[in-house]
């Protein structure tokens, strides 16, 4: 094995898959307009449903043909990743950040503190994800800034609950009153003893968060309620694509693999990441007659 | 000279009441303590959503109204709903006649919120339901196949069989399998709840028992290869779940002393696998069911619109598309009230499955 | 007459009854794992209706010899040599499934770990009717056959019993359960592993007492396997003496107990803290057994890099078995070889603090009470604690006695100020202590607890250094240079070597972890050390290490201590001054000498019959037995 993969997160290939995934979603979002070949809003009426280049009667100008507007699928799959590469960096972040803070609050704290927690988050999972995100949608107006508030104001919970579970069953081993009797503060406590611990759990649920975001970005999208429509977004495309199905069935695939794609990479990623960092699989003690 | 004859002190209250009479209220209270929670909480949930759809930023005046309303019909429309009023006091008024089963009306269809409702929602059940049991069965088979080939080359292929299932949200699975096995394959019906020339009375709106009750085999069958590529795509979700888990809830459930110990008695391996290991190794799963079950209600919605099912998903589209308050009001509670519904039954018969929490 | 005199005349008698065929024999045994011998050349004999004792430290490979029996090694191990004729059919060659159907007919098991050896979703009735079903009881008496042998075992209700689901039950009468179930078939072998090694004192007896009961009256074969050299000697008639996969010594209980020749027995002779006689201090090996992964590289004798008697011939190839007394072999070269020993410098017997001493720590009227129930629950106070009140002087060692749920640990948690009394006060230099963050400051500075499992106490994810100078990061603003000093110091302290500075808790053995857990509550210079069981967990020989390490800080730094055990003689090697805890009150308390020799409370007498006595001839095991 090469030297720089010795750490054990490099040397799991799920890592490098989905990491090497991600990054490149997030190169072609960045030089979309470099790398696209047309303005993905164009219209061009005289050229509608043209089949990828791998079919009869397909355009060259237009590699993997287009839609029923005649826009280019592939400036669309391209400038798509723009809005999938925000959601899926933004959402990640905010929700990591909500639902972890309240996560460790709660659990060290106890008490009420945890009981109230505790019962916001079963309120507020009782919501289908997808009814809340939409409901939040009405609310809030279309948007992308709307879109990543409202995702993050749902998914915040997975988050919090995971979190709290594993605090939980860090603060039933006695390093945290240890660190308490050592002098430690509570806010030193929470971030030398508690945080180190979850970490490995907040990296893989992140990793995981990615790909949830921009699922429910496409589904906002296929309900009509997500950005503005001037947008392209792999959501839309695959709402677009299932009205020409019958004609053009690509035009719906693509987009589709696009979405299952930056899923599987995040998903590998988490899973990786989980293997690699998990303490239990990390520190295995030696073997005991 | 017994120190610790007798039983743990648990027991040492039960000459309050008699053992026989707690043992037939126990349930009872347990049950009555559930409705109670479930009820406070569709309570807090109303509030949530009423309070997000009056304080949030849009207005729902402006989203009610048709493009070319004068301000005089704004103004009647204000006073219609009550929305001149404060919004504590319009919350007050909703719930008074929500209590009454009173849900209002739909703006579009001016038709009650309520009866919307409830001819949609036996729809959605009967997807939920033989989603739920197509991917608990096929959870439990690859779960115990998985476990039994550990280590293996089965479990591996499993394993990335499941991890591609999981990448996959229901919707897109929808859409494949209407790509393949309907639209490429013709193998099943993809479009509407049942055969559109089948016209079947309509008694509790389950249409799986009103074919039967109807004695309409041929509807009946119909029915079912219209729910298959449905609930394929609901289990396609549940089930790497649910093999998971219950793999891995084995696997710990093997290292416990009591497997080994039924196994020094001369226990085979098969009764060992099925009463004593699974029934343990089944509560982390059937947890699992009742916290997932908002996931799975969600993932009807989108199901329900791709394959033109006339169901509480599909009603509730039409009502953001339109901006219909009260319809989406009333679908979202209806939906969190299965969901805690839903819940509560989970908890309940992982109440009946583990001994520990019944006896306390 | 005594007992021992009565078992020796009938073991005459199965010797010659028995002579030709014995029950079990290991031949020659041989466990390798990845080319490693995890066991070496195991050999012994058990007669019908004898118990064989299987002693040894964790590592030892003791219960292994339980896995092979019951042809269940973990993976990656396996048998490479030798047999196992039970009745003369060899048990390694038996096809499966005719092993097992010896498994529980007439192999049985009684486990370790009582409570989780028993399904929880079924009562312990359905565990009967399933065992008495494979043994082909009919339906109608199978019910009948289980109270039966519930009532065998001297419970008291057991129809009660029968119904109830294992955690409606303590440990000791799970293990009643688990050894009625055992005995229900009359089998001729009966494997006990470590049967009481979670229980509290009080229980072992009459589990130990149960066991040699029913081992009595139907003529069974018993392979017991423990950690206790004394408890052994009491009930077995032969023991063998295992260290790192070897039998080192093997020879009928009595004699080896009061002469053992290996110096590996000996080591745990003289390990092991003595409950009468005179005080003297405790000598043991440094270091410890070696892992699996150390077998390598000791291709010799295992024991000689802790022996003092050690030459070149005992690291080259290992010791063969040699007979040194009737009946007694070891494998040893050596004869009369000595285990090296830690300097016992500045161990010296504690003593009851002076009078003029001025008083570091009072508790008065301390109490802890829970309040449990609600709505659909019966309300119900518990009193983890009442009413308490003692005082620790300057340099004083105080022990606090008293099995599981007797509060002493919460006592131990209200000082140091992880939980809040209900009701009294604690003083620390006189001056009451609250909750104040100024108060804790205080308290955190005279008062420091080590907690019992060094695994759970210390950050896996810290180093030795981040761990013993934890007290000091988060006042001071000290250089590194000087947390490495101070670091250093501590480890010498504890008798730790300087290069465990950058290891982590993991790296580190079970005995080194727990002096790091000590090390890092000195560095915070208190002056009261509250220690919860901190020997417990750890085998004999590192026991005393850590007990002598205790000894020493007293001398040195004039450190008090409240030392919270179950283990009665340990109390007895460390403390001057001792309290019995029952049910959260303190029922006796005092100078630790008078009230072990002269006990007034019942509950006391009952903790102190409970240890197996030096004296081989009182009749221990019987205590048990008896309604």
């Amino acid at each position: 094995m090469t030297t720089w993969r010795r750490h054990p997160v490099l040397a799991e290939t799920r890592v490098l898959i989905g990491a090497g995934i991600l990054l490149s979603i997030v190169a072609v979002a960045a030089l979309a307009p470099i790398i696209a070949p047309h303005d993905p809003n164009h219209q061009d009426l005289l050229r509608m449903l043209v089949p990828p280049f791998w079919k009869d009667g397909a355009d060259a100008d237009f590699p993997l043909g287009t839609d029923g507007l005649g826009r280019c699928v592939l400036s669309r799959l391209i400038y798509g990743a723009r809005v999938a590469v925000i959601v899926g960096t933004v959402v990640p972040i905010g929700t990591a950040l909500l639902g972890g803070i309240i996560a460790l609050v709660a659990g060290y704290c106890g008490g009420w503190v945890d009981w109230s927690v505790s019962r916001t988050v079963d309120i507020w999972m009782s919501f289908p994800p997808v009814v809340l995100s939409l409901v939040l949608m009405v609310g809030l107006s279309p948007g992308l800034r709307n879109v990543i508030l409202a995702t993050i104001l749902v998914d915040w919970t997975r988050f919090c609950r995971i979190t709290r579970g594993a605090i939980l069953g860090l603060m039933k081993l006695d390093y945290v009153s240890s660190a308490r009797i050592a002098g430690a503060t509570h806010v030193q406590v929470m971030l030398k003893d508690l945080l180190p611990g979850i970490f490995p759990i907040i990296i893989t649920l992140f990793s995981v968060e990615i790909g949830i975001a921009v699922i429910v970005e496409s589904v906002l999208s296929f309900v009509g309620v997500s950005v503005e429509p001037h947008i392209p977004t792999w959501g839309v495309m695959i709402a677009d694509g299932l009205v020409t199905v019958f004609a053009e069935p690509w035009g719906l695939v693509l987009p589709m693999m696009a979405i299952i794609l930056t899923v599987l990479g995040a998903n590998m990623l988490g899973d990786g990441l989980r293997l690699s960092l998990d303490p239990r699989l990390a520190s295995r003690p030696s073997l005991e007659v | 000279m017994f120190s610790d004859a007798g039983t743990a002190p648990l027991n040492a209250r039960n000459g309050v009441v008699p053992l026989r009479i707690r043992r037939v209220l126990r349930p009872i209270v347990a049950t009555g303590y559930r409705v109670a929670t479930v009820a406070i909480q569709l309570l807090i949930v109303s509030i949530v959503v009423f309070g997000i759809l009056r304080i949030l930023p849009a207005d729902p005046l402006a989203m009610m109204l048709p493009p070319n309303a004068t301000n005089e019909d704004a103004e009647r429309m204000r006073e219609a709903f009550g929305l001149n009023r404060s919004i504590p006091e319009q919350y007050a008024i909703w719930l008074g006649h929500t209590l009454q089963g009173d849900l209002g009306s739909s703006i579009q269809s001016r038709l009650p919120v309520g009866q919307l409702i409830l001819t949609a929602l036996p729809m959605t059940l009967e997807l939920v339901f033989c989603g739920l049991v197509l991917g608990v069965f096929a959870g439990f088979c690859f779960g115990l196949i998985t476990f039994t080939w550990r280590g293996t080359a089965v479990e591996k292929a499993a394993e990335v069989v499941a991890s591609l299932a999981q990448s996959i949200p229901e919707f897109l699975w929808g859409i494949l399998l209407i790509l393949t096995f309907g639209l490429a394959l013709h193998w099943l019906p993809f479009i509407g709840p049942i055969d559109a020339k089948m016209l079947v009375p309509s008694r509790t709106g389950f249409l799986l028992i009103d074919t039967l009750l109807a004695g309409r085999w041929d509807a009946f069958f119909s029915r079912l290869t219209h729910l298959t590529l449905p609930s394929i795509a609901i289990m396609m979700i549940k089930a790497p779940l649910i093999m998971r888990l219950l793999r891995s809830s084995l696997v710990e459930t093997y290292t416990e002393d009591y497997i080994d110990s039924a196994r020094l008695r001369g226990v085979g391996e098969m009764r060992i696998l099925f009463r004593h290991a699974l029934r343990n190794a089944a509560l982390p799963t059937v947890t699992l069911i009742g916290v997932q079950a908002a996931h799975t209600f969600g993932g009807t919605l989108l199901i329900e619109a791709i394959y033109s099912l006339p169901g509480l998903g599909n009603l509730m589209i039409g009502a953001i598309r339109t901006h219909d308050l009260p319809l989406i009001q009333g679908i979202t509670l209806t939906y969190c009230a299965v969901v805690l519904l839903l819940n509560m039954l989970v908890d309940l018969t992982y109440l009946w499955l583990n001994p520990r929490l019944r006896a306390t | 007459m005594s007992s021992l005199v009565q078992r020796s005349q009938v073991t005459a008698d199965q010797v010659i009854a028995t002579e030709t065929q014995p029950l079990l024999a290991a031949v020659n045994l041989t466990v390798e794992s990845g080319g490693t011998k995890v066991l070496r050349d195991i050999s012994f004999t058990l007669p019908h209706g004898r118990i064989l004792g299987l002693i040894g430290e964790s590592g030892a490979g003791k219960s292994m010899i339980g896995r092979v029996i019951a042809n269940q090694l973990p993976r990656g191990f396996a048998v490479t040599a030798g047999s196992l004729p039970f009745e003369g059919r060899d048990l390694l060659a038996l096809p499966h499934h005719e092993h097992r159907e010896l498994l529980g007919r007439r192999i049985a098991f009684v486990p370790q770990e009582p409570t989780g050896a028993l399904n929880p979703a079924k009562t312990i009735g359905q565990h009967f009717a399933e065992h008495l079903k494979r043994l082909d009881v009919p339906k109608a008496e199978r019910r009948n056959v289980a109270l039966a042998a519930l009532a065998d075992m001297l419970m008291p209700a057991p129809a009660d019993v029968y119904d109830k689901y294992p955690f409606q039950l303590s440990g000791g009468m799970c293990q009643r359960v688990l050894i009625a179930l055992a005995f229900v078939s009359k089998p001729d072998l009966v494997i006990a592993d470590e049967p009481t090694a979670s229980l509290d004192v009080t229980t072992q007896v009459h589990i130990i007492g149960l066991l040699r009961r029913l081992q009595d009256k139907y003529r069974t074969g018993v392979l017991f396997i423990t950690h206790q050299l004394r408890l052994a000697a009491h009930l077995c008639d032969e023991v063998a003496v295992l260290y790192a996969g070897d039998i080192v010594e093997y020879g009928p209980a009595g004699p080896l107990f009061r002469r053992p020749r290996h110096p590996y027995s000996r080591a745990l002779d003289t390990a092991n803290p003595r409950f009468s006689g005179a005080w003297q201090p405790l000598s043991s090996p440094p270091g410890h057994m070696p892992g699996l992964n150390e077998f390598r590289n000791l291709p010799g004798c295992r024991f000689a890099p802790r022996c003092a008697s050690a030459i070149d011939a005992c690291v080259a190839e290992p010791p063969a078995l040699r007979v040194v007394a009737d009946g007694t072999v070891m494998r040893c070269i050596r004869d009369d070889a000595v285990p090296a020993a830690e300097s016992v410098a500045g161990v010296l017997q504690p003593v009851g603090a002076n009078a003029q001493s001025i008083g570091l720590m009072q508790v008065q009227n301390v109490s802890m009470t829970f309040h449990s129930g609600g709505l659909f629950k019966p309300k119900a106070e518990t009193h983890a604690v009442k009413e308490i009140s003692f005082s620790i002087s300057a340099g004083e060692f105080v022990g606090v006695v008293g099995e599981s749920g007797s509060g002493k640990s919460t006592l131990g948690r209200m000082i140091m100020g992880l939980e809040r009394p209900t009701a009294g006060q604690i003083s620390l230099d006189g001056v009451p202590i609250g909750h104040t963050a100024a108060e804790w400051r205080r308290r955190i500075g005279i008062v420091q607890l080590v907690f019992q499992d060094p695994r759970s106490a210390l950050n896996p994810r810290r180093d030795v250094l981040n761990l013993v100078t934890q007290p000091l990061q988060s006042t001071g603003h000290l250089s590194r240079r000087e947390m490495r000093d101070r670091a250093e110091v501590l480890l010498q302290d504890t008798g730790l070597p300087k290069d465990v500075v950058s290891r982590l808790p993991h790296q580190m053995s079970g005995g080194q972890r727990q002096r790091i857990n000590i090390a890092r509550a000195l560095c915070a210079a208190p002056r009261l050390l509250i220690a919860d069981e901190i020997a417990s967990g750890l085998d004999v020989s590192v026991q005393a290490q850590i007990l002598n390490l205790l000894l020493r800080l007293k001398r040195e730094h004039d450190i008090a201590l409240l030392m919270i055990s179950h283990d009665l003689a340990v109390v007895r090697y460390l403390c001057s001054r001792v309290l019995v805890m029952c049910q959260g009150e303190v029922v006796e308390s005092g100078d630790t000498e008078t009230i072990f020799a002269n006990p007034q409370h019942p509950y006391t007498r009952e903790l102190i019959a409970a240890v197996p006595p030096e004296d081989l001839t009182r009749n221990w095991t019987q205590l048990g037995a008896v309604g």
